[in-house]
């Protein structure tokens, strides 16, 4: 945000850019390698959709499985309303911490908060996936 | 001025050389195909009279695909018809540039010139393209953001090529992506970057805001990019809920059943969701239709809205500054 002038910078053009287009070509590559790898092996489908035959082992996509499986030991009325909860708790984040940032031990307060959830998402998923 | 006559005059004689060959190449490829329909006799039904509609075999091969790659007449005519005007135009610019001996400058540089004497672009990108970026915005963890930008870019493409195959009712779903993989040319290919760079996208925008969080530069003045943010996450997991079911196969359909459940057992509002998400009690055609719209009209006009504010917001504020 300050126009601080003793900072270290590149122009945006054509120096950023470039880097960017860099960045955006080799994520480009994969894509079509994933397209490639897709010719050979490709997505493909399960047995037809029957209404009347439900299969013993229903599994969502792998970023519903962490909330699935947490569901198969909480009361569903909890599991249920808890990510429209969060949802709403994250929308309302910033106006709940609104200080700023005095030290970096905030940031790594931050970090760990992270982390712990991102690993018991993980934990969670990966549970669900081989039970 | 005798330059100027002397390209509108080989311009000419190119173009009706192009002309006359092509000509003569659909003259000879459409004779004794359509002979004309005989003239009306009395008491004859007007309905056998109409001819067959005339249609041109260059185009009409690829509709019955007795030319199943690129390498087809048609194909030729649109390689060999732009070298062929590359080539007369080069000449001709050749002979001006060769005639007034002045300096030659690229044609990208004029169009662009021309374009912007009239609507000064350069004054008003100037400011954007002269903003310095500190060396701490260039970083790898700031690419997350527009990595997912990025893939929903591709995701948009993948996704329209793929509603030109897709049909969504239970009847033919499931036909029409097997036809996808089986029959149409790289439609394996597409389907599997639509269904890979969908798992990228929540991968890098969960990523992203990870990032965000963790660097604490959501606060103030910065709360309703943040906002925009989560609504943008939230939108990337509905468009992974709702696109999963129009494959039509056992998954998609005991998923999407399971999935209208939990949001039916949210306390007050769950019933009136479940009734809404599966347009009734249970799932049916219509359930189909209302994801379909929902992934290909509703979820992408929220998600661009979106995604507009927030790099608005962004390049208005800019990146902050960790500590």
């Amino acid at each position: 945000m300050t126009e601080n002038q003793t900072e270290k910078s590149v122009p945006f053009y054509p120096d950023h850019l470039v880097l960017e287009a860099k960045v955006a070509l080799g994520v480009g590559i994969l894509v079509i390698i994933v397209g490639l790898i897709g010719l050979f092996s490709p997505v493909g489908l399960g047995a037809p959709a029957d209404p009347m035959d439900t299969p013993a082992h229903i599994k969502p996509e792998w970023y519903f499985l962490s909330l699935y499986q947490l569901l198969r030991y909480i009361p569903e009325t909890i599991g249920a309303t808890l990510p429209v909860i969060l949802v709403l708790f994250l929308l309302v984040w910033p106006f709940l911490d609104k200080n700023p940032d005095t030290s970096k031990q905030n940031t790594r307060v931050r970090f760990w908060i992270s982390l712990v959830g991102m690993l018991i998402l993980i934990a969670l998923t990966i549970w669900g996936e081989v039970s | 001025m005798k330059t100027f006559y002397r390209t509108i005059l080989v311009a000419t004689l190119g173009l009706a050389l192009l002309l006359a060959s092509a000509a003569g190449v659909h003259a000879i490829t459409t004779a004794g195909q359509n002979p004309s329909p005989g003239s009306l006799e009395a008491g004859e039904p007007v309905l056998q009279t109409i001819p067959e509609p005339e249609k041109d075999t260059c185009i009409q091969c690829h509709v019955e695909e007795a030319f199943t790659n690129l390498w087809t007449p048609l194909g030729r005519w649109v390689l060999f018809g732009a070298a062929g005007v590359a080539l007369l135009f080069g000449i001709a610019r050749s002979a001006s540039v060769w005639r007034s001996r002045a300096e030659w400058v690229p044609i990208p540089t004029r169009i662009l010139a021309w374009i912007d004497e009239r609507y000064e672009l350069s004054q008003a990108l100037k400011p954007i393209l002269d903003k310095p970026v500190p060396d701490w915005q260039r970083r790898w963890w700031y690419c997350l953001g527009g990595l997912t930008f990025f893939l929903f870019i591709v995701q948009g493409i993948t996704g329209i090529m793929l509603a030109f195959y897709y049909k969504p009712t239970p009847a033919e779903a499931y036909a029409s992506i097997q036809f996808i993989e089986n029959e149409v040319l790289l439609g394996s290919a597409v389907r599997s970057i639509h269904h890979w760079c969908a798992n990228g996208m929540i991968v890098m925008a969960t990523a992203h805001m990870l990032r965000v969080f963790i660097m604490g530069v959501y606060k103030p003045p910065r709360e309703l990019n943040w906002v925009s943010g989560v609504m943008l996450l939230a939108m990337t997991l509905a468009f992974g809920f709702t696109g999963y079911l129009l494959p039509w196969d056992q998954r998609a359909y005991w998923a999407t059943t399971v999935g209208t459940e939990i949001a039916g057992s949210i306390p007050v509002i769950g019933e009136l969701a479940l009734v809404i998400l599966r347009a009734g009690w249970s799932i049916s055609s219509l359930t189909l239709s209302r994801f379909y719209a929902a992934h290909i009209l509703i979820l992408p006009i929220i998600t661009i809205v979106s995604m507009g504010l927030h790099f608005i917001m962004v390049r208005k504020q800019g990146i902050m500054k960790p500590l």
